[in-house]
């Protein structure tokens, strides 16, 4: 009987309507408010993306207040990397007494973004970064380095720099 | 009024079918519109708001557009809803593909069957209770004449509508047959037995109120829901109190016979992508699958509209005969006009999408056990409990 009465008067399917009945007046209602938003929606390439802090983009090395690069070349990157992407030609600067990497070369195409590197780094002189439009057209442009290479780690990506976000806000 | 001449009232016919066309041509971009967007809005998006393209040419123009209006307060809503220009672009230009083995003339008339089932059937619901203007005497043959709500106000509106819109199976399973392919011919079957089937307690359904008033004529019906005395080839009929109890069941009733009629989910068995690629429409492209597509949405209307003609008050403003209790004196909400009419249809077209948005699809058993051993008998004992108070009452 109790069976019989579920299936006849439909409160299942009534809880569902009411449920999503309620989610469908807050976004109607908030959908286009740029404060209280209850929609998941991220208006991408108009839009610049809000990533979460532990993102793992692409790996850039630091710098301290002065300019200078962190990095003293203790190779402890370069030794945990599992695929062996980091390649680090230790060296001399001017007017600088810690070792300087001369060369810090980064295959992107082989990186698997698991972040042994940056936690290996015992002076916290390199991140994986929020960069995520990492697409490119040419092979030679995943071999990222230091200045001199096909691209460089301190700027945007290839991608990102052809980003439509500045042409739809016209 | 002068009769009119046969010139006149062709004339007058004539007008009324284009205005009506209108209608569905402007109605149908809105109910798909209103669709994406209430999906996504349920599922916690935005809905669509771009198309596919670049920012050059024309559906650049309208990606520009779109992401212009979604700066604006109101207009962001409406965001998406351009690209209607689009998909129009797109249905009428795309390259029309007719298999090799299909059969020709039935190929190309299905299409045609669905779409004339859909219309015919519109043009006998009472869209308004008055005229809804007199032309002006300078127009040349029609001046001075009504233009009514309603193209023939038939006296057996019901038995027409129901028998036409059976018709329009014809299409679904001629246009599966024809496509000679596997998909669409399962898909075909799939629905004639699915239509078939919730053919028998829709109309039981709609029975109710025909049982209770006993008149078949849109405008009857109407005037009876809002609790005035009638006068039918039945007798004199008012509405008792009681009356309300056969309505709200038999109103759910119709509703769902309704989705599983116009092959809307929860009942798309026809077209359930998984396993039947797109049901009886796989083989059709371009403007013929556009007519299959406007046959679907022009038969939601059409539900929308008997439900809303046959329960929902029709012309009125409250549903299941409440009207009673405000008087007609009462200036907005008392009275009978287009606008309560519009607003019913709307609220069941919405209806639709959000159960669209809610239900997953049924599986082929559990629909026909749904269809003969649930609502069959349900809506039977429904039309019982509606003769009780016909006769008591």
């Amino acid at each position: 009987m109790a069976s019989f009465l579920r299936t006849l008067i439909p409160l299942d399917i009534y809880g569902g309507m009411k449920l999503t009945g309620k989610y469908f007046g807050k976004v109607l209602r908030e959908a286009n408010r740029a404060r209280i938003r209850t929609h998941v929606v991220c208006e991408y390439p108009e839009v610049p993306v809000k990533l979460q802090p532990r993102f793992r983009g692409r790996l850039t090395l630091l710098k301290d207040e002065q300019g200078e690069i962190k990095c003293i070349c203790c190779l402890a990157c370069e030794k945990i990397c599992p695929t062996q992407v980091i390649t680090i030609e230790k060296g001399k600067k001017e007017g600088r007494k810690l070792p300087y990497p001369v060369r810090y070369d980064f295959e992107m195409e082989r990186c698997i973004f698991c972040e042994f590197c940056v936690e290996s780094c015992g002076f916290d002189s390199i991140i994986l970064n929020h960069q995520f439009e990492l697409a490119a057209y040419n092979r030679e442009d995943f071999s990222i380095g230091m200045e001199g290479r096909f691209q460089n780690m301190f700027e945007l990506s290839p991608v990102a720099r052809y980003s439509v976000a500045e042409e739809a806000q016209r | 009024m002068t009769a009119m001449t046969l010139t006149q009232s062709f004339v007058t016919a004539l007008l009324q079918i284009v205005v009506l066309a209108l209608f569905v041509f402007v109605a149908v971009p809105v109910i798909v519109f209103a669709e994406r967007k209430v999906i996504g809005y349920v599922q916690l998006r935005l809905g669509y708001t771009r198309i596919a393209g670049g920012l050059h040419g024309v559906t650049g123009g309208l990606n520009r557009l779109m992401w212009w209006m979604g700066k604006l307060p109101f207009f962001s809503i409406l965001r998406g809803f351009p690209s209607f220009i689009a998909d129009g672009i797109k249905l009428f230009t795309k390259e029309d593909i007719v298999p090799e083995k299909a059969d020709w003339w039935v190929f190309h008339f299905a299409p045609a069957i669905s779409v004339v089932a859909a219309f015919t059937v519109l043009g006998i619901v009472s869209f308004s209770p008055a005229p809804l203007w007199t032309w002006p005497a300078a127009v040349p043959i029609v001046g001075g004449l009504p233009f009514a709500g309603v193209i023939s106000d038939v006296n057996v509106g019901l038995l027409m509508l129901v028998g036409v819109a059976s018709v329009g199976v014809y299409g679904i399973v001629l246009g599966g047959w024809a496509s000679n392919s596997k998909y669409p011919l399962l898909g075909g079957l799939r629905s004639a037995a699915q239509i078939v089937s919730y053919e028998v307690p829709l109309t039981f359904s709609l029975l109710v109120p025909v049982v209770l008033s006993g008149t078949l004529n849109f405008t009857q019906m109407s005037q009876y829901l809002s609790g005035a005395p009638i006068q039918t080839s039945a007798g004199p009929a008012q509405m008792p109190a009681l009356a309300i109890l056969p309505l709200f069941i038999g109103f759910f009733i119709y509703l769902t016979c309704g989705f599983a009629e116009t092959n809307r989910v929860p009942f798309d068995l026809p077209e359930a992508e998984t396993e039947l690629v797109a049901g009886f429409h796989t083989e059709y492209t371009g403007m013929k699958f556009g007519l299959f597509y406007l046959a679907e949405y022009a038969n939601m209307i059409i539900v929308a509209a008997v439900a809303a003609a046959f329960f929902l008050g029709g012309h009125h403003f409250l549903p299941f005969g409440l009207q009673r209790f405000i008087p007609p004196s009462v200036p907005v909400v008392g009275g009978a006009s287009f606008g309560w009419f519009l607003l019913w249809m709307a609220l069941i077209l919405f209806s639709y999408l959000w159960v669209r948005a809610t239900l997953p699809r049924y599986r082929y058993d559990q629909l026909m056990h749904v269809g003969w051993k649930w609502l069959i008998p349900l809506s039977l004992a429904n039309l019982c409990l509606a003769a009780l108070v016909r006769y008591f009452a």
